[in-house]
């Protein structure tokens, strides 16, 4: 026994690995769908949201790649839903140069699912490269920053553009981000220095590190990781429909997420055993 | 007679009205009025006006260089707002900024003309034309607001409390470092405290060089403007004049190209000022990918084929740095890493020897090089820490007591 | 002249861009703003360079037959195929059907998830290996952790009679101790960097330039 707790605490990690295959791909096949709470962040940008009246403009900064896509994915096709739904205007932009290929083709699908027309109801202005500089762009000059949209098209040309000089100028700001740069680029260059009402959706790494600015009222509203999308998810689609015939994503994986969790947790319990009884004996 | 039975009134009136026929419900904003604010710089006036009483979708604001116009549509507005800031020209690089500009405000509702959209190939002459025929339609509705006059006035100097505050804590660390550069300068002996993460950065190169295998430098992923990028930099000139001096190999990997040419120019200043500019390699300050998992990929391609001894993760990291140190402890490398992103120090804690956190990431090159001038800049931002840590204290003691002074002497909005 | 030069740059811009929170005039804001435009410029030309520096280190590898040059090969003919049909697919690349857009989704996608798959697996042996309540410190960490990861997913928050406490024990976590750490992690990077950027304004950090 002894033994085997030593071996056990050394054990190759290619059972480690092994065991958390198992764990991932069992609720997929099996899936045991768990009811889940709404976090008060989730529901603070899901009210915010919900209250801007139609024909307000929305700027989406969708700033994540095919990586991060099972986490913050579902949260962007559910929030564009709702911003459409209520009739406000949306304005994509990416400063990640791999996104654009990834979040276009999503916003030409939902803007179609809502009869919605390029240029008066929507806009994507594209990939702009700079990082934080592009950022600090985008909070003093959009058309100078983003002068023409993804195809071409002038600004000053685009009627859901008119007006739109500075990130100001919008009533909120929607960063969907998985990382550099992302929300706390955001809230570091523009947002304090130009009151920006800002929310984001973002990993479930990085959602501890932006509690802090939700709490200083930086952030209206925080949605981090697989859980936050799936609640607003939940949040959007109470029916648990999806206009168009969509699936609920990150609402199915949660099960995953059980599993997984757990299955660390037993690790590190069962390694703390292993230790103690080890040590003990030593 | 009352606002509200005025307003009655007017509502009654305008239901009568439509019961006659299809003439337009006329019930715009009123007493529109405007002001220059310290921070528009002359570009901005803040307007303000009384709502209409019946529901809007929103406004559009309409803008002209006389009382008469012509008229611009510049933006659309909220329908709860009773306030905006209006820009007085859409780009003062193209036009003149005028000393006096007009404004008026159009009720939006339901059934009010939409703008139409103007394809990009079509001439500017169209565009202007379909502009004009939109404001046409507008003012037609009767829903527009009197003009307001506003007058622009652009401050030379924003002298509001927060940046009073700022500008003394920017004049404050200047002055520090000064003293303290003086005072380094006749001798004085400036306390650092022992950081084991640096120390063990020396140690690490002399592995590398008993074990003959190279030293590998990731700097992040960060561009080259971000601060922990630069810090990053700042640690590899004094960490390739180490490596010169051990006379060992190092591999920089970057993910950012610009980074790459700073990193080249950065390591060759190191070899050259140790006195082996032959030694410098450029193939060795690699660009990989600017992709975060590519150059994640071809950063444990380095560490699995070349089998480097020491690891040097410091700069900015993300959902890279576990994959990065978890293949450099399968590689058995001694690994230090540093970084400002509290999201990545967990990862780096439990798979790498040393960790820096936060702050120690940028103390890094003063401590190395012991320059009088960089540790006396150390210990003035150590001042300054102070000095927060107790406007921190006194600031939440008063807001908690309900007086806002120290939260309004450190907020930057405009 | 050649150390001179780049230390007065700095300066001038540095000073520049700081003195933008201090002077609202618009041709003030107009020169910061063509600074940030150069600074975009700049960062976006610098690609070329790196793909000049990929085809500069891997070529001679390639040539000279050296260890694993047939993964190099492949690198450069990805680099050249993907940016030919980027350019041949214009403005309609990303279109449904295009070439580029093909790439993107079937091999580009894919081998970016893959990577960033990993990271549940290193967690997991990771955390097996390094998460070890050696000390009370650790002990109280190891709590923590267990706690927040339990109530974080819908099984925890639907055991009984604890569910519901577990959840605000968790938004305590993560509201108090969680955010006044990273303040605190925040705030003294944010001086860092404000004293760093000072030193390389004022030319104190010299360095990045070789001296």
């Amino acid at each position: 026994m002894f033994d085997f707790l030593v071996r056990f605490q050394a054990m190759d990690r290619r059972w480690i690995f092994l065991g958390m295959a198992i764990a991932i791909v069992l609720p997929l096949l099996f899936p045991f769908k768990m009811p889940f709470r709404v976090d008060e962040r989730v529901q603070a940008l899901f009210d915010e949201v919900d209250r801007l009246p139609a024909g307000s403009r929305v700027l989406v900064s969708a700033d994540f790649d095919p990586g991060s896509r099972p986490e913050i994915e579902p949260f962007y096709r559910a929030n564009l839903h709702h911003l459409f739904r209520k009739d406000v205007k949306i304005v994509v932009l990416t400063l990640w140069e791999s996104a654009p290929p990834l979040v276009q083709p999503i916003l030409e699908e939902i803007a179609g699912i809502y009869g919605k027309t390029y240029g008066e109801d929507y806009v994507f202005l594209g990939y702009k490269a700079g990082r934080e500089v592009a950022i600090k762009s985008i909070g003093a000059d959009i058309p100078k920053t983003f002068p023409t949209d993804s195809r071409g098209t002038p600004v000053e040309r685009i009627p859901v553009m008119r007006g739109i000089q500075k990130a100001a100028d919008f009533a909120l700001i929607v960063n969907v981000s998985s990382g550099n740069p992302g929300t706390k680029e955001y809230v570091m260059q523009i947002q304090g220095q130009y009151n920006l009402k800002l929310a984001s959706s973002t990993t479930a790494v990085s959602g501890p590190d932006y509690i802090p600015f939700y709490k200083a009222g930086q952030l209206f509203g925080l949605a981090a990781g697989m859980p936050g999308s799936a609640q607003y998810e939940k949040l959007t689609f109470p029916d648990g429909k999806v206009p168009g015939g969509g699936k609920l994503m990150a609402t199915a994986s949660m099960d995953v997420l059980n599993l997984g969790h757990l299955y660390i947790m037993a690790l590190i319990l069962f390694g703390n055993l292993a230790y103690f009884i080890t040590r003990r004996r030593d | 007679m009352n606002t509200a039975r005025a307003r009655n009134c007017a509502r009654c009136l305008g239901a009568a009205l439509l019961l006659l026929g299809p003439v337009a419900t006329a019930a715009p904003p009123t007493d529109l009025r405007s002001e220059a604010p310290i921070y528009g710089g002359g570009l901005e006036m803040i307007l303000s006006w009384t709502p209409p009483p019946d529901d809007l979708i929103g406004y559009m604001l309409l803008r002209g260089p006389t009382a008469s116009g012509p008229w611009k549509a510049i933006e659309p507005i909220a329908s709860d707002a009773i306030r905006h800031k209006a820009r007085v020209v859409s780009d003062p690089r193209r036009e003149a900024v005028p000393e006096t500009v007009f404004f008026r405000l159009v009720a939006l509702r339901a059934d009010s003309p939409i703008p139409a959209l103007v394809p990009g190939e079509a001439s500017d002459a169209a565009a202007a034309e379909s502009e004009a025929r939109y404001v046409d339609s507008l003012l037609a509705t009767g829903d527009v607001s009197a003009p307001v006059e506003s007058r622009t006035r652009a401050y030379l100097v924003n002298l509001t409390p927060s940046r009073v505050m700022l500008a003394l804590i920017i004049i404050a660390a200047g002055v520090l470092i000064g003293v303290f550069t003086r005072a380094a300068r006749r001798g004085a002996e400036l306390y650092i405290r022992r950081i084991p993460g640096i120390d063990a950065i020396e140690e690490g190169i002399g592995r590398a060089t008993e074990m003959g295998r190279p030293v590998l430098y990731v700097p992040g992923i960060g561009e080259l403007q971000e601060m922990q990028t630069i810090a990053a930099m700042l640690i590899l000139g004094q960490v390739s004049k180490k490596v010169a001096e051990y006379q060992a190999d190092m591999i920089v990997s970057c993910c950012i190209p610009i980074v790459r040419e700073v990193a080249d120019e950065v390591v060759k200043a190191g070899f050259y000022q140790a006195g082996y500019p032959d030694a410098y390699k450029p193939a060795n300050t690699r660009f990989i990918s600017s992709d975060q998992f590519a150059f994640t990929a071809g950063t444990n391609g380095i560490v699995l084929r070349e089998k480097p001894a020491t690891n040097l993760y410091l700069g900015m990291f993300f959902a890279e740095s576990l994959i990065l140190a978890e293949t450099g402890f399968l590689n058995k490398s001694i690994q230090i890493a540093g970084t400002a992103e509290a999201t990545q120090l967990p990862f780096f804690v439990t798979a790498c020897d040393y960790t820096l956190i936060g702050e120690e990431l940028y103390a890094v090159s003063a401590y190395l090089s012991r320059d009088p001038r960089l540790v006396s800049s150390l210990k003035s931002s150590d001042y300054i820490k102070v000095f927060c840590v107790v406007m921190l204290i006194i600031g939440t003691v008063a807001a908690s007591l309900g007086n806002p002074l120290i939260s309004t002497l450190f907020r930057i909005a405009e | 002249m050649k150390r001179t030069l780049p230390l007065i740059i700095t300066f001038f811009v540095g000073i520049v861009m700081v003195g933008e929170f201090f002077i609202p005039h618009y041709g003030y804001r107009m020169l910061t703003d063509e600074f940030l435009q150069w600074g975009l410029v700049l960062a976006a030309a610098a690609y070329l360079l790196g793909i000049v520096n990929l085809i500069q280190v891997n070529i001679p590898k390639i040539t000279q037959r050296k260890p694993d040059w047939f993964y190099k090969l492949i690198m450069l003919l990805s680099l050249a195929i993907t940016l030919a049909i980027g350019f041949i697919g214009g403005q309609d690349r990303q279109v449904e059907g295009a070439a580029y857009r093909w790439v993107y989704s079937s091999v580009f996608t894919p081998l970016s998830a893959t990577m960033f798959s990993l990271l549940a697996f290193y967690i997991a042996s990771a955390a097996f290996r390094a998460f070890r309540a050696r000390n009370l410190d650790a002990g109280l960490l190891l709590g923590a952790a267990m706690l927040v990861m339990l109530a974080r997913v819908p099984i925890g928050e639907n055991l009984p009679y604890i569910g519901e406490g577990l959840g605000h024990l968790m938004n305590w976590i993560m509201d108090v101790p969680n955010t006044a750490a990273r303040r605190s992690i925040f705030i003294g990077g944010a001086l860092g960097a404000i004293a760093t950027g000072l030193r390389v304004i004022l030319g104190l950090e010299r360095s990045h330039l070789g001296d």
